[in-house]
């Protein structure tokens, strides 16, 4: 059983179709990252399960519906997104962003309740941004703004959540911090997650499941140690690379070669 | 941080900003309210607050007084109030959803369209009064609409909107000094004046229709800022969230349009008020607070204010559009300077 998959898939914008005819099941409760060459579909298909891009053809389906038969609300109950560039207005406090990711349940006049506080709270608290409260998100570290984000998504309350590329422009020290905080909310929470992602090392080492994609098509599916490869790898980057192990988690990691 | 504390400081900021909110928007009310009496006392005799209270609310009885009060002054007053408001509202709807202090209505274009409209009008068809405010309305939403097709790509982003917009606006202005230069005298007259903007000049029809309008737009602009507060994330994040994008944006837009059109067609092109009003409202509430209410009252005491010092304080009457372009234009200029040092200008 699995609550978000696609079957058929083929996605575009204006006149060019950039992903056909993809099959994708999202593992439930598993960390996921989709990872590939630069415009190769990754977000468009990420944006495609998240209902942000109409079908081509095929359909995506939430918990066994097609989602295109489910109302834009009832599916932000279940699925969370955090967009490559989402925008933030002047001078907007952490609070007030991170309380905006309860819209979908608060009604026209249910406006605030103590489940809301309760998820804003917890939000915080798994992100450790609760201090930062009060601060306006655009004196905040590259970091701490991409955490506050991810708090953000997280009061929405969703069983799924996908996130579009959340660690570009992020140092290495937050992109680690950004993955384990993935991983820290899988464990805890049993959230499934779904993340498009560019460094192969860090996908290898925090994710469950890889999908790599090339030209709009899936050409691996599976565990790090089953995905990258030396071969996969020059086929979908074009880099020559010899695969080491990660002495730490014992994960795979891309060396190139001479 | 334990989860407890954090609660506490949750609630502690929420309770804050909510607050901040009740009490913005109740201090403003009570500015209004009182400009809007103010406004009914002065005059070439002067009345007490009491006796224009009285009089409005039917305890004193004196045919003389209620002449002056319900007869003379209190439909200018109650032009003032909801032009006022309608610009303010229409001004911050504007701003937030094309996320730009520069994007009033009065600045891409709806002015320009309805003005051109009206004075072709007085031109070339020596019309006035309510035909006059028909044609502005008509002008608005055509040019809104024109914009909105001009500006159409995959959904209405920002800085292209306000980019047309500009240019839409100086096309039109180009045709209203083409169209004066064919005017007599007397008509040139009447469409200078009319592109003042007053809040004398609007009759009991346009009142009437602006009043309605207000009753029915300001509620619903006020159901929709859940969804406008969304939308400020950016597409994506505001779809992510289950709002229905365009559906949304489609409906702040013309709910803003009309208010504008209305109360460029009762009172003119009252400048800057709808630039002005968001801002000032946005420092009241605290930064990103947004509030459509508390922006609407603004515009009301900015109009209501710019008329009393435009018909009492100064020596010879001058139109209202006088005084808020007086005041709004260095208000643009700070504007400018500062959102470009910072870069936010988009």
């Amino acid at each position: 059983m699995t609550r978000l998959r696609a079957e058929g898939l083929s996605l575009g914008y204006d006149d060019a179709t950039v992903v056909t005819n993809l099959d994708v099941t999202v593992l439930d409760r598993k960390v996921t990252a989709i990872v590939g060459a630069n415009a190769c579909g990754k977000s468009t298909l990420l944006r495609g399960m998240a209902r942000l891009l109409k079908p081509r053809k095929g359909a995506v389906y939430l918990d066994d519906r097609p989602m295109a038969e489910l109302s834009t609300l009832e599916v932000a109950k279940v699925l969370g997104l955090l967009p490559q560039t989402p925008v933030a207005p002047d001078g907007i406090t952490v609070a007030d962003l991170v309380g905006r990711g309860r819209y979908p349940h608060q009604g026209w006049f249910r406006r605030w309740t103590e489940r809301d506080h309760e998820a804003v709270t917890l939000a915080l608290a798994a992100t450790d941004t609760a201090d930062l409260i009060d601060r306006p998100l655009r004196g905040l570290s590259g970091g701490q703004r991409q955490r506050v984000w991810v708090a953000m998504a997280l009061a929405q309350d969703t069983d799924l959540l996908l996130l579009d590329e959340p660690t570009t422009y992020l140092d290495i020290n937050h992109q680690v911090e950004l993955l384990r905080l993935l991983r820290k909310l899988n464990g805890e929470q049993g959230k499934t997650i779904v993340a498009v992602l560019h460094d192969l090392n860090l996908a290898s080492r925090y994710c469950d499941h890889i999908i790599a994609m090339s030209d709009g098509a899936i050409v691996a599916e599976g565990t790090p140690q089953e995905v990258i490869t030396a071969e996969l790898v020059e086929k979908v980057f074009g880099l020559a690379c010899v695969i080491v192990t990660d002495p730490v988690a014992g994960t795979p990691i891309v060396v190139p070669s001479e | 941080m334990t989860t407890l504390t954090v609660a506490k400081a949750v609630r502690a900021d929420r309770r804050r900003r909510t607050t901040r909110t009740a009490v913005v928007t109740g201090g403003l009310t009570l500015v209004v309210f009182a400009l809007f009496v103010v406004t009914m006392m002065v005059g070439s005799f002067r009345l007490t607050a009491a006796e224009v209270l009285g009089s409005l609310l039917g305890t004193i009885d004196d045919p003389s007084l209620d002449f002056v009060v319900l007869g003379l002054r209190l439909p200018t007053a109650a032009t003032g109030l909801a032009v006022g408001l309608a610009l303010g509202a229409s001004g911050t709807i504007f701003q937030h959803l094309l996320r730009n202090p520069l994007a009033s209505p009065d600045f891409v274009g709806m002015s320009s369209g309805a003005s051109l409209a009206a004075v072709s009008g007085i031109v070339f068809l020596q019309v006035g009064g309510l035909a006059v405010a028909g044609l502005a309305l008509g002008g608005a939403v055509i040019a809104a609409l024109l914009m909105y097709l001009l500006a159409w790509k995959d959904g209405v982003s920002g800085y292209r909107f306000i980019l047309i917009g500009i240019g839409v606006a100086a096309f039109f202005d180009g045709l209203i000094g083409f169209v004066l230069t064919r005017a007599q005298l007397f008509e040139a007259r009447q469409a200078m004046h009319w592109l003042t903007g007053s809040v004398g000049q609007a009759n009991p029809t346009e009142l009437r229709l602006l009043l309605g309008a207000l009753v029915v737009l300001l509620p619903v602009a006020m159901m929709l800022q859940r969804q406008l507060r969304m939308l400020e994330l950016g597409d994506d994040a505001a779809r992510g969230l289950g709002v229905s994008a365009e559906l949304s944006r489609a409906g702040l837009l013309a709910t803003s349009v009309v208010l504008l059109a209305l109360a460029v067609a009762a009172a003119g092109p009252i400048v800057f008020v709808a630039l002005v009003a968001g801002p000032i409202a946005n420092r009241l509430l605290g930064p990103a607070t947004g509030g459509i209410a508390p922006a609407a009252l603004v515009g009301a005491a900015v109009l209501l204010t710019s008329d009393l010092v435009a018909v009492h304080l100064l020596p010879t009457p001058l139109p209202t559009g006088v005084v808020t372009g007086a005041v709004g234009a260095p208000y643009l200029l700070w504007l400018l300077a500062t959102t470009n040092r910072q870069g936010t200008g988009g």
